[in-house]
């Protein structure tokens, strides 16, 4: 096992040579890009990459460009994590035979995926190679929306959540189910390690990354992506919207090592508002209109009792 | 890379990243040491995306490398821990460096896209007061 | 070597499942990706056990489907080594959008098809739908009509994919149960031979090679897309065939069997025939042998390379004769049998063309007789002497109700 990086602080980091390119076709603020480049710069180890279909896909791989400096396999929309999976077999099968060209090497496998990709679509998937305990991490970039194909609504979409197809109107205030518990889900395949991470909290997200990439088996790492285009923000507020993700605890930073041990690793010193969190964003703008106001507070008590169990479990180590 | 006829690419639509071998560790090679090929996006150039252009007062930073981390375009060059430029071939003018910028006043600022650097930098803002 | 090898005999009594179980295990693959479905599941039984038994090195990876089965194929094979898998049916179609992905991509892999009807309603037998559905997919296809060439047409499927100048991926497709669950004499080559044929494998465009990081998979829109995909057909159209035919040539010397494009049986005088695939070649022959003793110049063409489709050889096989009828097993779907369009296409322009009609016969594992075949070179001769079609162009054959023909 190679050694895993030192980071000790962002002047460190930013030492890191990227190993993913600009003039991709991403959106202006998007911040796929700024987790990407987090969760790569986490290593120097050799990285073999995939990415579902999506955004991240579509504007990065576009004949006749490419954005990627490591090897790296788009195949379809549910089977980026299956890929990779391939990918690490055929790594194996070649190290025991000893056909391996750079023997000495160590490398890492990636799939990129959106909640879309991953939630709905590519779930029996991601699900079969983290029952198989591939030994590769699977990245969700989660905007809780099918960002790339104009913002429909996945399983990841918050309840009062507008979009393309579970659009508010004046009969309705959106998505009406609440979003998938991927993590818990994914954790219960009795994975090494699962955890949510956000592109503001670099130190944490690193940590996690490098964490995932030294244990032996598959891991689930969940992003949260505030999309600028879905979300509907000023590309500026990119980080501001991450902040703020993290902080109201509608995104909390947390992991799970061996599917029972949970430990949360982000305290906000101040706890911000759920409606300063839905207020910054367009798409839930209809939230604030008076016959819909009892979501914000139904919101506020859903993130609150997510959160008392996230302590809970915390404590009590299952 | 000019649009060639279906004879004269390599099968698969399969890309290059590098011309002939890559470094031997890319991930602690710079961009400007790396052998990029044709196909690799960074040959190519997205600043007519831009409407608004970040400007950097190098005197003021601190080098605290938050607009490294955070710019989605790798357009932050940092060098031996110091920001020394944007990378004005790949910015696509999405403000997030001015907006994590800590510095009072602000090492980058955005301003339009036709706006004169020198003029800028000579008219830089006051360091603002916070009024409590 | 940190596997053990087998002692064959000259021949062994094999089903097609286990012979091509076998041509696998011989081949040496470095991942096999592979979801259980009837009648293929043997396969993946037979190459899990030489797994178990140290018969094979390598990843053995039992996915969750058979979507991610070739998902997972085509992943292995772009980070570079010998891949195959198995499947069928329902199977064959959950994974239609990675065949078409994998050559696209332009990836050797193996797949070793065997037919079986599909659902609705549900049906576990042999018939050749799910082998249609494949059709435009991109890959090489062979076809075998017994455990023998079931076995044989895996060492070809694997040289011939792998080669630098094709690098396209390849199936070998088998009846359900009639050739998959039936068991013959199988000629066997030795675990040295089998494997000195395909050779090693050479890696090309390789993921796992980090000095050469790739890109594979990308996106083509309307700048691109048109010439990658005419990339694609051209080489299927123009590298294939000579190398299939090379493949052929090199088996023949190594084993004495020859196989070729398209199996012509007789056919050098018949001013009848019947142009089939899988089991029914074997029956045909039969007949046509039996149909020649009472005066009757049959003959019978197999096709034996599906894909690219052997034009020009079948013009030539076809276009003495007289009158000529397409034996199709699959639902046609409102339409003329596959096999009876094609045939149509390639001597549609020829100044001198046979006569031209189709049966549909034998959807879902329902038996072809030799008196079906009898009837049927019957009724050509009939047209024969008529000088012109006596039937309908499209009949049933074998099906119960009244008689259920159409065109």
């Amino acid at each position: 096992m190679s050694e895993m990086k030192k980071i000790k602080n962002l002047k460190e980091f930013s030492t890191s040579a990227d190993r993913f390119e600009g003039a991709n076709l991403l959106c202006p603020g998007c911040a796929h890009s700024i987790i990407v480049r987090e969760v790569l710069n986490a290593t120097n180890d050799d990285l073999v990459l995939s990415a579902s279909t999506g955004c991240l896909e579509v504007c990065t791989a576009v004949y006749p460009y490419t954005s990627w400096d490591a090897s790296w396999i788009h195949i379809g929309f549910e089977n980026g994590s299956t890929a990779v999976a391939g990918a690490e077999s055929m790594y194996k099968a070649l190290k025991t035979k000893g056909r391996l060209k750079q023997p000495e090497r160590n490398p890492k496998f990636v799939s990129f995926a959106g909640d879309g990709a991953s939630y709905d679509i590519g779930f029996q998937w991601i699900s079969g190679c983290m029952e198989r305990g591939h030994n590769i991490m699977h990245v969700v970039l989660d905007n809780e929306v099918y960002a790339n194909t104009g913002g429909q609504r996945s399983s990841s979409t918050p309840i009062g959540g507008s979009n393309t197809t579970t659009p508010a109107g004046t009969h309705s205030y959106g998505e009406k189910k609440n979003k998938k518990d991927m993590i818990s889900i994914m954790a219960a395949h009795q994975i090494p390690y699962a955890a949510q991470v956000a592109p503001n909290k670099w130190k944490d997200m690193v940590k996690k990354i490098q964490h995932g990439m030294s244990v032996d088996g598959p891991v689930f790492i969940n992003a949260v992506s505030p999309c600028t285009t879905e979300w509907k923000f000023d590309p500026k507020d990119t980080m501001a919207l991450s902040d703020l993700s993290t902080d109201s605890l509608v995104f909390p930073l947390y992991e799970i090592i061996d599917s029972h041990e949970l430990n949360i690793t982000y305290r906000p010193k101040n706890v911000v508002p759920v409606e300063e969190y839905l207020a910054a964003q367009g798409r839930f703008k209809h939230l604030f209109k008076d016959e819909y106001k009892y979501l914000i507070k139904e919101w506020q008590e859903r993130v609150d009792e997510n959160w008392a169990y996230l302590n809970k479990r915390e404590e009590a180590r299952v | 890379m000019a649009n060639t006829g279906w004879d004269e690419f390599e099968i698969g639509a399969m890309l290059r990243s590098f011309d002939g071998v890559a470094a031997t560790e890319i991930a602690t090679t710079h961009q400007e040491d790396r052998n990029y090929s044709q196909n690799n996006s960074f040959s190519a150039s997205v600043a007519d995306w831009r409407i608004e252009k970040p400007i950097f007062a190098k005197d003021y930073c601190i080098d605290c490398q938050f607009c490294w981390i955070y710019c989605p375009d790798m357009s932050i060059i940092s060098r031996d821990k110091k920001m020394i430029g944007v990378d004005m071939d790949h910015c696509k003018g999405c403000g997030i460096c001015v907006e994590v910028c800590p510095t009072n006043p602000k090492s980058l600022l955005m301003f339009p896209e036709h706006a004169v650097e020198e003029d800028e930098l000579a008219s830089w803002p006051e360091k603002e007061s916070k009024e409590k | 070597m940190a596997f053990d090898k087998m002692e064959l005999r000259d021949i062994e009594v094999w089903d097609g499942n286990f012979a091509a179980a076998q041509a696998m295990r011989q081949c040496q693959i470095d991942v096999v990706a592979a979801y259980p479905i009837t009648p293929s599941t043997p396969i993946v039984e037979g190459y899990a056990k030489f797994q178990a038994d140290n018969y094979v090195e390598g990843e053995y990876v039992m996915v969750e489907s058979e979507h991610a089965a070739m998902s997972a194929c085509i992943g292995a094979a772009a980070a570079g080594g010998r891949v195959a898998t198995a499947t069928s049916s329902q199977g064959f179609a959950l994974m239609v959008e990675t065949l078409y992905q994998s050559s696209g991509m332009r990836l050797p892999i193996v797949l070793n098809v065997v037919n079986r009807a599909l659902a609705a309603p549900l049906n576990v037998n042999g018939d050749h739908s799910d082998m249609y559905l494949g059709r435009d997919s991109g890959w090489i296809q062979l076809d075998a009509y017994c455990p023998q060439d079931a076995y044989d047409l895996n060492f070809i499927a694997f040289k011939v994919s792998e080669d630098h100048d094709v690098r396209l991926p390849c199936m070998v497709h088998q009846d359900g149960f009639m050739t998959s669950h039936t068991a013959q004499g199988v000629k066997t080559l030795t675990d040295d031979e089998g494997y000195g044929f395909v050779g090693d494998y050479q890696p090309m465009n390789d993921m796992l090679d980090f000095e050469h990081p790739v890109t594979h998979g990308v996106q083509t829109e309307e700048d691109w897309h048109f010439e990658h995909k005419a990339r694609q057909h051209n080489d299927l159209m123009t590298k294939v065939i000579p190398k299939i035919e090379a493949a052929f040539d090199a088996f023949e010397k190594l084993s004495g069997r020859k196989y070729n494009l398209v199996e012509k049986y007789d056919m050098d005088d018949a001013d009848v025939a019947v142009v089939c695939m899988g089991t029914s070649v074997e029956t045909a022959r039969e007949v046509a042998t039996e149909m020649r003793e009472k005066g009757i110049k049959a003959g019978v063409v197999g096709i034996r390379v599906i894909r690219p489709f052997p034009f020009i050889q079948i013009q030539e096989a076809l276009k003495g004769c007289k009158a000529v009828a397409t034996l199709d097993r699959s639902a046609p779907g409102g339409t003329a049998g596959m096999l009876f369009n094609e045939m149509a296409g390639c001597m549609y322009n020829l100044d001198t063309r046979p006569m031209l009609s189709g049966k549909i016969y034998g959807l879902g594992g329902r038996d072809l007789t030799k008196v079906h075949l009898v009837d049927l070179f019957t009724e050509l001769q009939a047209n024969v002497d008529a000088g012109k079609i006596t039937t309908p162009l499209q009949q049933f054959i074998g099906v119960r109700g009244p008689k259920l023909s159409f065109l």
